[in-house]
């Protein structure tokens, strides 16, 4: 078709404005559709980190803690036979590490166990890190979910291994896997505030090691070969 | 050209990957396993398949000289209603997918079909030269894919054979360019015979 | 739970402890230069972010085209960070249409090229001349896409994300004229027959972005 300069500004006018229309109506019409899925996925995740379903138990409280932009939430499950507590899932983001691309938020399942709590299991909600290096993050049995699955919470260090955490990272995903552990330690402080256990008073806060220079400790030159900056 | 043609066309003569040379960003940033070219591939072409027969439909109501800003607002509008529908009604398929949608409307090879092929011919030809491009597609990223992620993890399609013992390095960034590289050498000895 | 068994948990770190007490978490600073020598050497956008791979194939045969071409982007990108930054924040937040980011991104781009090529014609012909061709190539250069969305994804400041879509355009332009000159020099080589063309080219592209990667863990990354 020849152009001139009404046919052109008509056409690319009309174009745009059918298009953005159209957009905005699937946008519409799937706004409550993609919500649904999204919680469907958040419960499905809050049981299968307890090892546990929704037929056996369920979800008798949920606390929610707002950092900045950021939103923990503390979900208490408890069985449906004998009313006793499951355990306690923690939907928390990275707050002070992020990842490659974003921040990485995971469903975190706490199991008291004595006087500690044991890591029962790690689901990734969301994450967008590079496919083939950090988002091996979500397979099944990754390095990450073996280093902390199953471990009691209080002796894990939040970091990677060769910056003295214990964390084993996905390999040539540095940054990816420090967000992931810090999302842990996210979810076990949000854990501990959520049952009145987290001493947030200042000398706490004093006492406490600093993550920042945690993660540069340690770091041996070898142990980088072959390392990505992801 | 018979309609089988323009279908087989896009995987050896018109191959997208080792012969057009398009969406080059694409195929390196997503390539580091079989799955993850597959999947990409998959994606590119279902947009690829509907992207060319809306551009078939409407190539004669647009002006030459604002074509190719018109192309580009049908594929963007187009890759993020997709994204949304994928999201909202096959949450799962979006769970393993969703990460390349964005990546599509980088990708030179939609722009490059719809004013290569589609801009010039009728609905249906334009939808098959979307399977037979978006084949080709699938299979070069699906090899390259393969063959960083045996040569890089030691891994085939997520089954691990040699843990730890393969160079990280044909995961990472330089790999992509290498693999690429070799197996265009590779392509263009084959093709030729 | 009784206040009893408050317990100071020694392995949480004092950054997000300080999270939890004041409900506000301060982002890990990042310094201007460090995210200037991160975008120009570590995450370079087409050596390791692999973005812009096409116009890096296709115009770097000659280091001057390729710096040409650099200063087309950099001049592309920096303007069109600034006005995709101020229209996702002015417009699509405010709007709540952040889904229609893609389509305005794109398309703000394409008429930005547009515009910066017919001014360029009138206000300085000597400068259209020495850019003007390789501009119409800019609109289909994903890099400038890329480096917008990053810049939002990032939460960078106006001032921030300027300065970061320079630095990326300027590691573009880096790595463009690094590759000219070596493919100059491949030019006059005895190249086996299968590889040439663009499989050499790839090829020392992959060389290329192996050198680049030594420059990993030089910053912590933006």
């Amino acid at each position: 078709m020849k152009s001139s300069l009404k046919n052109m500004v008509v056409v690319l006018f009309t174009i745009t404005a059918v298009s953005a229309l159209l957009v905005a109506l699937v946008q519409d019409i799937t706004k409550d559709a993609i919500a649904t899925a999204n919680q469907e996925a958040k419960n499905v995740a809050k049981y299968k980190v307890l090892s546990t379903t929704a037929e056996e138990a369920m979800v008798v409280a949920d606390t929610t803690r707002h950092i900045g932009d950021f939103q923990i939430t503390v979900s208490t499950v408890q069985r449906k036979a004998d009313q006793s507590i499951v355990g306690y899932a923690v939907e928390a983001p990275s707050i002070t590490k992020s990842g490659y691309a974003d921040c990485i938020v995971l469903m975190v399942g706490f199991v008291e166990e004595g006087d500690g709590c044991v890591v029962n299991g790690v689901e990734v909600l969301s994450q967008k890190e590079t496919p083939g290096l950090g988002a091996n993050m979500t397979k099944e049995g990754n390095s990450l979910e073996r280093s902390i699955v199953g471990k009691s919470a209080k002796d894990v260090k939040f970091g990677v291994t060769k910056e003295g955490g214990s964390f084993d990272a996905l390999t040539g995903s540095t940054i990816s896997s420090r967000a992931y552990a810090n999302a842990i330690e996210t979810a076990y402080a949000g854990y501990l505030w959520a049952t009145g256990r987290l001493n947030t008073s200042a000398e706490a806060v004093e006492a406490a090691p600093s993550g920042a220079s945690m993660t540069y400790d340690n770091s041996e030159p070898e142990a980088q070969k072959g390392e990505s900056n992801e | 050209m018979s309609k089988l043609q323009i279908i087989t066309k896009g995987i050896l003569k018109e191959n997208p990957t080792f012969v057009l040379i398009l969406g080059m960003c694409p195929t390196l940033g997503v390539t580091s396993s079989a799955i993850n070219g597959m999947g990409m591939g998959v994606a590119t072409m279902a947009v690829l398949i509907m992207s060319n027969i809306v551009i078939a439909l409407i190539k004669n109501l647009i002006p030459d000289k604002v074509r190719i800003p018109a192309f580009i607002v049908v594929i963007a509008s187009f890759v993020t209603i997709i994204e949304m529908l994928m999201q909202a009604y096959v949450p799962a398929l979006y769970a393993s997918l969703g990460v390349f949608i964005p990546l599509i409307v980088v990708n030179c090879i939609i722009l490059g079909r719809a004013e290569a092929f589609a801009s010039k011919n009728g609905v249906l030809d334009s939808a098959l030269d979307g399977i037979g491009i978006g084949l080709g597609f699938t299979l070069s990223l699906t090899t390259i894919g393969a063959v960083r992620e045996v040569l890089g993890s030691g891994s085939i399609f997520g089954f691990t054979f040699a843990e730890g013992v393969m160079p990280l390095l044909f995961i990472l960034a330089p790999g992509g360019f290498l693999v690429l590289g070799y197996l265009m050498v590779l392509f263009n000895k084959v093709a030729k015979r | 739970m009784s206040n009893m068994n408050i317990l100071i948990a020694e392995n949480i770190s004092s950054e997000v402890l300080k999270g939890f007490a004041s409900g506000e978490v301060s982002v890990q600073a990042i310094t201007l230069f460090a995210i200037v020598i991160g975008a120009i050497f570590v995450n370079n956008v087409v050596l390791s972010q692999f973005l812009g791979i096409c116009p890096f194939l296709g115009v770097s045969s000659k280091v001057e085209t390729s710096m040409g071409m650099g200063m087309a982007v950099t001049f592309v990108m920096a303007l069109a960070t600034l006005v995709t930054w101020c229209i996702q924040q002015y417009v699509l937040v405010p709007f709540g249409i952040g889904y229609m980011q893609t389509i305005t991104f794109i398309l703000v781009i394409a008429a930005l090229v547009q515009m910066v090529e017919i001014v360029l014609k009138k206000v300085s012909p000597a400068l259209y001349q020495a850019l003007g061709i390789f501009l119409p190539l800019i609109t289909t250069n994903c890099a400038v896409l890329g480096v917008a969305i990053i810049t939002i994804q990032k939460n960078f400041d106006l001032l921030t994300g300027v300065i970061y879509a320079v630095a990326a355009a300027l590691g573009f332009a880096l790595a463009l004229v690094l590759f000219a000159g070596i493919r100059e020099r491949l030019e006059v080589e005895d190249t086996p027959e299968g590889m040439r063309g663009v499989p050499i080219a790839l090829i020392t592209a992959g060389l290329l972005a192996m050198a680049f990667m030594g420059f990993a863990n030089v910053v912590p990354l933006p």
